[in-house]
């Protein structure tokens, strides 16, 4: 088959996504219409009768086609008078690959570059092309790295294979997101039923009767089967076309190549998997740390400390680089794994473009310290805007010592019903009286089975790690109270304490053993933390 | 009127369908009653026949009781041998707090060290429960080697109470992770007992032994101890049975390991030493672990009726007032049952009846004990 043909059969089965319902409906009207002609009478009425209650379904499955405009990603949208250099290289890309540039270039908060089109009537029809770019994405890659992302996005729309390309490939994103749409829309359904049915039986036993229990399986039959046709039609169509849309990210790939040379484009792949994970990594340990305290980081700091970590983590980092998925993204995604697109660029001849060097994507910005802190403005809620915005050590600081402070408040509370406390000094005072105390607090935490099934000596090493772990958080909130101890970021590790000096932590260690002893002896923990 | 007929057929082929399944329904509710009936009957008829057995079971086991033989109800599973009247005083008065008598009870076994060994467990078990009697032993006599000695025993005691008994995937991390580090802290206690002991005292190194499987010595680790151990009681027969637990296929060798171990040891003994128990126990070992041993065939392999003659002899040329010879005694009685040398075997259980917390029996609930006695009893009682 060439390519050409290959093409319109993609159109074609493109088009039958479309058209299934139409002619299911078609193929019942023709039914009724050869009923009518040659059957009367009652048998007639019921055969059209039947037929209309098998159209609901179509009619419903058609109307589910009509996928809501997808929301666009919060984003800062830049203009070519802003980011003359950003336009300047994607331009050239642009022109390089084959394709018409985008209409606008949208700066958004995730580790990925797209580009979407408005199309209409399943892609056939073009409209605004924009190019979404992450600027988590830019920080984790130099320039030749971007250009070679944005060479395979762009080259998506390039007329590769034929002219019929750009449309096959946007009416493949508008399928895939129909698809999506679907399965949503049964699971709301499956959801919606499924509060019903719980509602239902709340009712029924607070009236005394059982609860019958949730059984959605049964629900919504008629939707779901619709539903179904449709992602069978779906599934259909990708496996009909792989051959085709793996040659088209083939083909960008290579596009990538020729953009940036082979070893950048494999290295921004390698580079991809890495930031994907070091991205949810430091937002959820990083950036996100303090909100719990009330704290953010400065402006332009909520994604611009990304970097940070990235230059501290560099050898975790080089394993991600190096194990690549060998699975595909998801079943709908035409995508070829990352392992196999890797192995593929770099199975390529050397292009004598490895070592170049560029420079860092996010100098192709006019500021980027000012991009990233603009970024805050439209991604944040106005809730998070409202934070306070602290120095990365002082938000480490202030919000570990915050957490820890509530920690320890249930603690204080534990030994104060045992009469031991509130104070650090008045608990070491009710161990030296009754050094069974320790053991009797232990009971007031939480404990595993085994913990509270052991008896006599047993029951108190299970306690003992309990008890000295309470202590040492009393202790860290005593010292950080004084400022004797501050909490230290790192970038490469969890935050840690600091001691006031050297030894300390090894002094400490010892000290806490003995204070939770058989035979406690408190004096060391007192001479270290409570000692002016 | 065709229409009338095509009718008239359909109905009556329906109602013809109607009343063969009302017919069927009928029949297999009829069925089922019998069923029922047949099977309440074969329940009776099963029960009937467990209650004729178990009958003569009892009769057998009481007919074997009447000939001297301890009834399984009475069976004592914790001890190899009667206790002592000493160690069951010094228990007494260690549970009503007095240290002293426990002190005194362990000091007693003076340079006997396998005797020292033997009193150590007891009071360290107490004090697994509650050591509120060792901490004040420990207080008032910090330097005391025997105190410091039963802390480190009990430190192994409740590092195994931590980890449980169960499988590891039914242990949980926190077990785990405190059960090594109790082991770490026993082996320090440990150390401490060997600093504090009599430098001709092997014991504080076997509290080590027991320590060094839970942590997994490596071998050179292993043979470091063993050779502290064998320095200063070369044929202590506690310290060799612990050795042959470590040199196991289920704990830190293999059953070539084990053997070999079990051997050069047996073969350096004198007899009458007892040592000819090791390559027993490799053996019980062995077939406990492999599923595909059958102990009717593999106890009567030329190399185990060996290791057996050699026990034998070993247990005629020892002292007979050692109490230690039990525990190869409990061992023939196992091997001799196997072997079918009923007559041999039945001498063993005349030994060791009435307390069976030994080798090989604590591997198994006490009716396996019972069924292996009163099976050679029976067949060396004319008439039973």
């Amino acid at each position: 088959m060439g390519a050409s043909l290959r093409a319109v059969r993609a159109l074609v089965l493109l088009a039958g996504f479309y058209l299934l319902g139409v002619i299911l409906l078609a193929a019942l009207v023709g039914v009724d219409f050869a009923v009518v002609t040659w059957l009367h009478g009652p048998v007639a009425f019921k055969i059209i009768i039947v037929s209309v209650v098998l159209a609901v379904p179509i009619v419903r499955g058609l109307f589910m086609l009509r996928t809501p405009k997808g929301e666009p990603p919060a984003g800062i949208t830049v203009t070519e008078a802003q980011e003359p250099l950003l336009w300047q290289t994607v331009r050239e890309i642009a022109q390089q690959v084959g394709t018409r540039a985008p209409d606008e270039i949208v700066l958004i908060d995730e580790v990925n570059a797209a580009v979407a089109e408005d199309a209409a009537l399943l892609g056939l029809r073009p409209g605004t092309r924009r190019l979404y770019l992450g600027l988590p994405l830019m920080t984790g890659l130099d320039e030749m790295q971007l250009r070679a992302v944005l060479a395979h996005e762009m080259g998506h729309y390039a007329n590769f294979d034929t002219r019929l390309t750009p449309l096959i490939a946007r009416g493949r994103a508008q399928l895939i997101r129909t698809i999506g749409h679907f399965h949503e829309r049964a699971d709301k359904k499956v959801a919606k039923e499924r509060a019903r049915q719980e509602k239902r039986d709340e009712k029924r036993v607070a009236k005394g009767k059982g609860a019958k229990g949730v059984d959605t399986s049964g629900e919504g039959a008629t939707y779901r089967a619709m539903a179904k046709i449709y992602m069978a039609y779906g599934n259909f169509y990708v496996r009909a076309t792989r051959t085709t849309s793996r040659r088209q990210e083939l083909a960008a790939d290579l596009a990538s190549v020729r953009v940036a040379g082979r070893d950048s484009a494999a290295s921004a792949l390698r580079e991809i998997n890495a930031l994907d994970s070091a991205h949810d990594f430091y937002m959820s340990s990083y950036a996100t740390l303090g909100v719990g305290a009330g704290l953010l980081p400065r402006p332009g700091e909520v994604f611009g400390g990304l970097r940070k970590l990235l230059d501290a983590r560099a050898e975790d980092l080089d394993d991600l680089r190096r194990e690549l998925s060998t699975e595909p993204a998801s079943p709908y995604d035409s995508h070829p794994p990352l392992a196999e697109r890797v192995a593929r660029i770099e199975a390529l001849p050397d292009d004598g473009r490895g070592g170049q060097s560029a420079r860092p994507a996010l100098e192709l910005l006019s500021d980027a310290g000012a991009a990233l802190a603009a970024l805050e403005q439209v991604v944040l809620t106005p809730e998070a805007l409202a934070l306070k915005r602290v120095d990365w050590e002082d938000l480490v600081h202030e919000s570990m010592t915050q957490y820890v402070g509530q920690g320890a408040e249930e603690i204080r509370e534990a030994f104060a019903a045992e009469g031991a406390g509130p104070g650090l000094p008045a608990l070491l005072d009710a161990v030296d009286a009754d050094p069974a105390v320790l053991w009797r607090i232990a009971d007031r935490f939480p404990k595993s089975q085994e913990a509270a099934a052991a008896t006599g000596r047993t029951a108190r090493e299970f306690a003992r790690p309990v008890v000295r772990r309470a202590l040492n958080q009393l202790v860290t909130v005593e010292l950080t109270g004084r400022g004797a101890a501050r909490w230290q970021l790192s970038w490469s590790d969890s935050a840690s304490l600091c001691y006031p000096a050297d030894g300390f932590e090894e002094q400490l260690r010892l000290a806490l053993d003995a204070a939770v002893a058989d035979l406690p002896d408190t004096e060391p923990l007192r001479k270290l933390v409570l000692a002016p | 009127m065709i229409g009338l007929y095509v009718l008239g057929a359909m109905l009556l082929f329906g109602a013809f369908k109607i009343l063969r399944g009302a017919y069927y329904i009928r029949k297999a509710k009829r069925l089922e009653a019998e069923v029922t009936a047949i099977e309440a009957r074969t329940d009776a008829l099963n029960a009937e026949t467990a209650g004729i057995k178990a009958e003569r079971k009892a009769q057998q086991a009481a007919a074997v009781v009447a000939l001297g033989f301890v009834p399984e109800a009475d069976l004592d599973t914790d001890n190899a041998l009667p206790v002592s009247p000493e160690r069951t005083a010094a228990v007494a008065a260690v549970k009503a707090g007095d240290w002293e008598a426990g002190a005194a009870y362990l000091d007693a076994a003076g340079q006997d060290w396998e005797e020292r060994w033997q009193r150590v467990r007891p009071l360290s078990e107490l004090a697994a429960e509650d050591d509120a009697w060792l901490l004040a032993w420990r207080a008032a006599r910090p330097s005391d080697p025997s105190a410091a000695l039963v802390n480190a025993d009990t430190g192994v005691l409740v590092a195994w109470n931590v980890r449980g008994s169960a499988r590891a995937s039914h242990t949980t991390q926190e077990q785990f992770r405190i059960f090594r580090e109790l082991l770490l802290k026993a082996r320090e206690q440990a150390r401490e007992a060997q600093r504090l002991a009599d430098p001709a005292d092997p014991v504080p190194y076997m509290v080590e032994q027991s320590i060094s499987q839970g942590l997994g010595y490596s071998h050179e680790e292993y043979r470091e101890l063993w050779s502290q151990i064998v320095e200063r009681d070369p044929k202590n027969l506690s310290a060799h049975t612990s050795a042959m637990q470590y040199w196991s296929q289920k704990w830190r060798g293999s059953h070539e390991l084990a053997l070999a171990f079990a051997r050069e040891c047996a073969a350096s003994a004198e007899p009458g030493e007892l040592l000819s128990a090791l390559p027993l126990i490799a053996y019980v070992e062995q077939e406990l672990h492999e599923s595909d041993l059958k102990p009717e065939t593999f106890f009567k392999e030329p190399e185990v009726l060996a290791a057996v003659e050699a026990a034998l002899a070993d247990l005629a040329a020892a002292d007979p007032a050692d109490w230690r010879s039990i525990r190869l005694r409990h061992l023939l009685a196992w091997f001799l049952f196997w072997q079918d040398r009923d007559a041999e075997a039945v001498e063993q259980f005349r030994h060791i009846d009435g307390h069976i917390g030994a080798m090989p029996w604590y591997y198994w609930s006490p009716s396996r004990y019972v069924y292996a006695r009163d099976w050679a009893v029976r067949e060396v009682t004319p008439g039973l």
